[in-house]
């Protein structure tokens, strides 16, 4: 709980100082932000199923962002860019999609 | 392989050869999505729990700290174009609509200050000078400064039908030069008043291009253009499918697919310019003074 705890703090937190983002970052924020999106999901699921960990939350959450951002990079090198950045999307999505597939069977029981 | 020994999402056990064996990336993505990680700890943890040092919990939250504030951050910032991009939009249209409706205000009120004048003018000339206001009336007819009615012809020019309006060929579209060979074409088959889309043609008005769009004295038009003229349908149509106007009306209707109707209606309005600027005036009646003044 100590991870959620955590992550709520540095949300708050970043809401009211409005961090900026360094520039070269920027191309790699929509991929990181939907892997981020996978990691609360799973998070969540792990949380209802009874499992989770904080460690395994946090550390998922972490290599989930930076693998994500790492792909995007590799693909703008290899001029394939935006064809990684889709696949990882797709691969993303599917996960989050199934994993709020069965959050929705812990919580409306269907 | 461990990571599939444990957990709600094992795999049955597979017969030698799988249905879907080159498919098993899909069906691992899509029946196991959840970190494996989870069963795992949860396994250990159920033999005991396992006692955690201050240090170990401190990183973890700083950890989560940052992960928080980074994804905020990185919300926030992809968030913030798009909405400064909006704004910019939003006061663009602003503006526009606010000149528009300046625009169509002032409009009215040349309508109205044109009616004025009118009527001031038929006050001043009187009853006692019939001659005079019956001169000067096909004038005004003439010149497009007041509003007329009656039989004419109706042609409406639209442009080709397209799929993606931003790629389509210039060529498929209505240009100026159509419109400038139909009205002319019209003049020249004995029309006495000519309206486009209820813009008033007169001696002064241009068909020009700028860009995609048609302009009609300077007033963008887009299509369907209807191209209203008063006079005798009957004989103005046969007038002008003898001058070039047809020839080049049939030529859009089958080479550019253009669409090109005519007909002839038993009633049109057609507005007036309103006054036009006065650049020569000669006393009616008077003998023409032959030097104009400067």
């Amino acid at each position: 709980m100590i991870a959620v705890v955590g992550l709520l703090i540095g949300i708050v937190g970043g809401l009211l100082l409005q961090p900026t983002v360094p520039t070269e970052l920027q191309p790699y924020l929509p991929i990181a932000v939907v892997a981020a999106l996978d990691a609360l999901f799973g998070g969540l699921r792990a949380m209802l199923d009874g499992i989770f960990d904080d460690r395994v939350f946090l550390i998922s959450f972490l290599s989930n962002v930076v693998v994500a951002a790492l792909i995007v990079f590799l693909g703008d090198q290899l001029g394939v860019g935006t064809q990684l950045s889709t696949a990882v999307v797709v691969v993303l999505g599917i996960r989050i999609f199934s994993n709020a597939a069965s959050i929705r069977r812990h919580l409306f029981k269907a | 392989m461990t990571s599939r020994h444990g957990g709600e999402g094992r795999l049955p056990v597979a017969p030698a050869k799988p249905l879907d064996a080159s498919m098993t990336l899909l069906t691992e993505v899509y029946r196991r999505p959840l970190d494996p990680g989870y069963a795992e700890a949860a396994a250990k943890k159920s033999g005991g729990p396992v006692p955690r040092s201050v240090r170990s919990v401190s990183t973890l939250v700083a950890i989560a700290v940052v992960l928080g504030l980074g994804t905020t951050a990185a919300t926030i910032a992809l968030r913030q174009p798009a909405s400064s991009a909006q704004r910019a939009r939003e006061i663009l249209e602003a503006q526009i609509q606010e000149r528009t409706s300046k625009a169509d205000e002032l409009q009215t009120q040349i309508d109205d200050l044109t009616t004025q004048v009118g009527t001031l003018q038929s006050q001043v000339l009187g009853d006692d000078d019939l001659a005079l206001r019956d001169a000067s009336n096909p004038v005004a007819v003439e010149s497009g400064v007041v509003a007329v009615e009656g039989r004419g012809l109706r042609i409406e020019l639209t442009d080709a039908p397209t799929d993606d309006p931003d790629t389509q060929d210039p060529t498929l579209r209505v240009q100026d030069v159509d419109l400038q060979v139909i009205v002319n074409g019209l003049w020249a088959s004995g029309a006495e008043a000519i309206a486009i889309n209820g813009h008033r043609l007169t001696a002064m008005t241009a068909i020009r291009s700028a860009g995609e769009a048609v302009l009609v004295d300077l007033v963008s038009l887009s299509s369907p253009y209807k191209v209203d003229a008063i006079g005798d349908p009957v004989a103005m149509q046969p007038a002008l499918a003898r001058t070039s106007a047809g020839q080049h009306m049939s030529t859009l209707r089958t080479t550019y697919g253009i669409g090109v109707q005519m007909s002839s209606r038993s009633h049109l309005e057609l507005p007036g310019t309103g006054p036009v600027t006065l650049q020569d005036a000669t006393v009616l009646g008077a003998p023409e003074s032959p030097e104009p003044t400067p």
